[in-house]
């Protein structure tokens, strides 16, 4: 999957370009009249945030993609087209007219994001699309593309699986469509939508080139995000807040008290006041049934349009925030039912944020010392290979958080790096420690750090690490002019930014 | 002397990744500093004073950890001291089966013992028990510590030939180094620009006729040229002198994490004066040389009277050195004074010196068995530096449990950090090859903190042998009667040998280490989360 993500990336940066060849490739045509299908031209020019010297933004970059009209004035993209966005410009194909943009609606778990044209009237004609939600595998699709000449492009193939599968952000797993068909690059590659019979079956999320797969974001996903946003506030996807096992395993089925012949899933993890813990469910349980689906051995249930998928669709896809979910558990042999409330985890309720998108990172700088939250988003400054390269007890605080971050914990303060100057001589080599305390009191988020410096002890900010060195003093005296030093010297725009 | 390398906390968080110095049985260099008919005479003395050495070793397999391991062979030098006794690399006769000695202008190979070793100062002792080779060969004097700058002449047997070489440069620098060969020590050693290559190891390092260096490691010429590194002969003496009562004892260890108080508004909120004296503890390793006797938070003014400077050095003979080398010259159960600053009050303080086990999970293990135990097919390994570069484990918990051991006390919870390392496949554990690289916590309810425990676990009579691992909500279950029916089978299939071997190696926990008594372990987020398993 990181590979397949890879090569997204090198598409979306553009940095090369596959020649477009209509007349080889027998599998492509020409659609018309184009009209026929409802697409638009959509350029955003992204910046992301320099999590290292947080008051920056990184420079700006342009991508690409074509999106698709649905109804009430809107036009469908993925997240990540417009993650970041400074400048988001639609276009329509056929007359060049261009409009600017804005973001109704982004989901960066579900890759999924609503534009409106600024400009009255600009989709004028053409029709929404429509969502086609019954595809199963075997349906032949087209993904449409547009030629630099404005020509719209349908490569047609089939879909080859139907599964829960990864999204662009670690742990996000969604229904997801699967096609083989050779794509060929072509500006506006990116963000393709997929159709089948003249509606709209999913987006394209990435494309393999070598392997000729393709991963769509299927219309249920794209129906389900669509409705929620359409009840009023968005709230997102749902989730129980446990992780599971299969129980294929004939020792654990025994040492579990299950009866032969039946299915279920052992508990592995359940999140501390996730939907699941409140619930009552605990580690060790075996589910045997969700929402009145019968679950497998393998953790899969039987859904009508697809044959067994794994159990999770019944509550990303089936179900949404505020649902009720009746469970059907074995706990050591004995049968009970339990009722789980399915949520959204918002990505600001972690301790570690999975995603920061389309703000900036909150960062409190003091005598040259950079502070910020951890997030995982801060890992990624390490490249596509953070997991390895960023540094390992950042990486594992973060990702087992959930099982060792004390409970009450906010966030994790981190030292980032240190701005060298007179005052924090000897401090220079400082970098990644997780702060503790200052001055005495507990520090679980900036805003108690930013709290905690109003209170010097003896005319010294008392900072104490996790790590080595554990402490050490600023000079609270001289801390004004010591910031001014490193505002000017540093050509800082600002010392702190806690919104 | 580990805290010298901590006090750098560059190299903290990627411990695995150290300088590839390649020091596979080199020879040391020799600079013929002197004038041709002094050299001549020296090299006619040297012939009598130097030996070739050729081991048989067979190297521990950690992948099967039953087998006896792989038979390979190497050559290297070594030289006559006073005894008459035979120095030479640790790593020259590591892992060693039979070694034999020659000398210059003797056709003879006589089979050779090895007398000491110390792994982690990267020297041995070998003796022969045929008196005749000793006829007619000079020991060596042991000298002092050369000049900067000044000529040495390095001799040995690098690849290239067979015969004795000769090479020759200066010394370019006198510092602590990472002893490559245990991978975890640092002691004085002197950098010389001659060209060193394999088979040079265990040679002696010569100035006006006497040693003053043992060749042992440099960098391969594809990472830098004419680096070359010799052991100091302070370190030599201090081996010698260690094993003057028949036993090796290892080098003892502060144990601690210093930092460089360099900063005003740090010495002032300490209560220092502007003097640039002072470091300042970090932290103290539970159950080490200084537990009890210094806190994180106290500043080290003084050791045994030497005042410590804001840079951790000390001055020794006129020269500035790390204040490591006022533990490198003493011996286990010696007493260390310190002068320190607790709370803005002078205070002195005695810390009764030893070596310290924690850091040896990141030390390459030299003449040890690996430790395991297979049970139900499942093989269950310590975790150890060998073990960690043989399977190429990059599994993210096992990575920060071998990277975080001594700096975030795993080894309280977890002396010994048992990995699941195979899974032999068979029916019984067919649905059990995920759960590769999980680390045990629990075996039906008893803690895991050390292999012998993990053995007794499986050994008691239980319907169900139910393991926990960290981290993973699932255990791992094997009914006996299923264990029982496999096991023949399975060591048959494996060809297993035995089903464990619990021969301490070490960086085993010593016996009387009770995780109990260090209740000072980090309480705060990521100590080791054997308490947070789920």
């Amino acid at each position: 999957m990181r590979k397949i993500f890879a090569l997204v990336l090198l598409l979306l940066a553009g940095s090369f370009v596959l020649p477009a060849n209509l007349h080889s490739a027998n599998t492509v045509r020409p659609v018309s009249p184009r009209t026929e299908l409802s697409v638009v031209r959509v350029s955003s020019t992204n910046q992301d945030y320099d999590f290292f010297r947080p008051w920056a933004k990184k420079n700006p970059r342009d991508f690409h993609g074509l999106g698709a009209v649905i109804a009430g004035n809107r036009v469908l993209v993925t997240a990540q087209l417009v993650a970041n966005h400074s400048y988001v410009e639609l276009e329509r194909a056929e007359s060049g007219q261009k409009s600017a943009a804005k973001v109704l609606c982004v989901d960066y778990e579900a890759n999924l994001a609503i534009l409106q044209p600024v400009a009255e009237n600009f989709l004028g004609n053409l029709s929404p699309l429509e969502l086609t939600l019954d595809a199963v595998v075997g349906d032949r699709v087209n993904v449409l593309q547009l030629e630099s000449n404005d020509a719209l492009v349908s490569t047609p193939g089939p879909i080859t699986t139907i599964e829960v599968g990864h999204y662009q952000l670690e742990g996000a797993a969604f229904l997801l469509y699967k096609l083989s068909l050779a794509l060929q690059y072509r500006e506006g590659s990116f963000t393709a939508p997929v159709i089948k019979d003249g509606k709209l079956a999913g987006i394209l999320m990435r494309f393999d080139p070598r392997n000729q797969n393709v991963d769509v974001i299927p219309a249920p996903i794209i129906a389900h995000f669509l409705k929620d946003l359409d009840g009023g506030s968005y709230q997102g996807f749902p989730h129980l807040g446990m992780e599971t096992a299969p129980t294929r395993d004939p020792q654990l089925r025994h040492f579990a008290k299950l009866p032969a012949g039946t299915g279920g899933v052992y508990v592995t993890n359940v999140i501390p006041n996730g939907p699941a813990d409140k619930a009552g469910l605990k580690t060790g349980d075996v589910v045997l049934e969700l929402a009145g689906s019968p679950i497998d051995q393998d953790g899969n249930y039987e859904e009508a349009l697809y044959g067994r998928i794994a159990f999770v669709n019944l509550v990303t896809t089936r179900s949404f925030a505020g649902d009720k979910l009746p469970l059907k558990i074995s706990r050591d042999g004995e049968m009970k039912a339990l009722e789980a409330t399915a949520t959204h985890e918002a990505a600001g309720n972690y301790v570690s944020e999975p995603y920061i998108v389309d703000r900036p990172p909150r960062y409190y700088v003091v005598d040259g010392l950079i502070f910020e939250e951890l997030s995982r988003q801060y890992l990624k400054e390490w490249g596509g290979d953070w997991q390895k390269q960023a540094p390992q007890r950042l990486v594992y605080l973060d990702r087992y958080q959930s099982s060792i971050v004390p409970e009450g914990r906010k966030r994790i303060v981190i030292l980032s790096q240190v701005l060298p100057t007179a005052s924090n001589i000897g401090f220079d080599d400082l970098k990644y420690l997780v702060v503790t305390q200052i001055n005495g009191k507990t520090i679980n988020s900036l805003d108690d750090l930013s709290a905690a410096l109003t209170k010097p002890v003896d005319g010294f900010h008392k900072v104490e690490f996790e790590e080595y060195p554990k402490q050490i003093f600023l000079d609270a005296a001289h801390l004004e002019e010591n910031d001014r030093t490193v505002v000017e010297s540093y050509s800082l725009p600002d010392l702190k930014l806690l919104d | 002397m580990r805290f010298a390398r901590i006090t750098h906390p560059a190299s903290l968080n990627f411990p695995m990744r150290r300088f590839r110095l390649f020091y596979a049985v080199f020879v040391v260099l020799c600079l013929l500093s002197v004038e041709p008919s002094a050299l001549h005479s020296q090299i006619a003395d040297v012939r009598k004073s130097v030996v070739r050495i050729s081991t048989t070793s067979q190297d521990p397999d950690y992948k099967v950890p039953w087998n006896a391991g792989s038979v390979t062979r190497s050559i290297g030098a070594g030289f006559i001291i006073a005894g008459p006794r035979i120095i030479t690399n640790a790593h020259v006769i590591s892992n060693s089966r039979f070694v034999t000695v020659e000398r210059e202008n003797d056709p003879k190979k006589y089979a050779a013992k090895v007398k000491f070793v110390a792994h982690d100062c990267d020297l041995a002792v070998l003796e022969v028990a045929d008196q005749t080779f000793y006829k007619g060969l000079k020991p060596l004097e042991i000298g002092g510590i050369p000049q900067l700058a000044s000529s040495v002449s390095a001799y040995g047997y690098p690849i290239g030939g067979e015969r004795l070489s000769v090479t020759q440069g200066i010394v370019s620098r006198i510092d602590f180094q990472t002893y490559t060969h245990s991978a975890v020590d640092s002691h004085l050693a002197c950098q010389i620009d001659a060209a060193i290559n394999p088979g040079n190891s265990g040679g002696p390092v010569l100035q006006n006729g006497k040693v003053v260096g043992v060749a042992f490691q440099g960098y391969s010429g594809d990472v830098a040229q004419n680096v070359g590194y010799m052991i100091a002969t302070p370190v030599l003496q201090h081996f010698l002198k260690d094993v003057g009562d028949g036993h090796y004892d290892k080098y003892v260890d502060l144990a601690i994490q210093t930092f460089r108080l360099q900063n005003p508004a740090q010495r002032a909120a300490l209560g220092l004066k502007d003097d640039d004296t002072g470091v300042m503890v970090g932290s103290v390793v539970p159950g080490a040389t200084c537990d009890g006797v210094l806190k994180p938070g106290d500043v080290i003014l003084a050791i045994d009277d030497n005042r410590v400077a804001s840079d951790g050095f000390i001055e020794v003979e006129n020269d500035r050195v790390e204040m490591a080398e006022a533990v490198e010259r003493k011996f286990k159960g010696d007493s260390l004074k310190l002068h320190i600053l607790r709370d803005k009050q002078e205070m002195d303080a005695t810390a009764v010196l030893k070596p310290a086990w924690p850091y040896l999970i990141q030390a390459n293990a030299y003449d040890v068995k690996p430790r395991f135990v297979v049970f139900g097919g499942l093989v269950f390994q310590p975790l150890s530096r060998d073990f960690l570069e043989v399977y190429g484990i990059d599994d993210l918990r096992v990575r920060y449990f071998y990277d975080q051991f001594v700096e975030r006390t795993i080894f309280l919870q977890h002396p010994e950090v048992i990995v699941l390392s195979q899974v032999l496949p068979d029916p019984i554990n067919t649905y059990l090859e995920e759960y590769k690289n999980s680390i045990v916590n629990e075996v039906n309810g008893h803690p895991i903190k050390r292999l012998e425990d993990l053995a007794a676990a499986f050994a008691e009579p239980a319907d169900y042998y139910v393991v926990k691992c960290i981290g993973q909500g699932r255990p791992i279950v094997l009914e006996r009667s299923a264990v029982e029916a496999a096991r023949s089978r399975i060591k048959k299939a494996y060809n297993v040998l035995t089903e464990q071997n619990l021969t301490p190696v070490p960086s085993t926990p010593p016996t009387d280490f009770s995780p109990a008594v260090a209740t000072t372990a980090n309480a705060g987020l990521s100590s080791g989360d054997g308490a947070a398993a789920r």
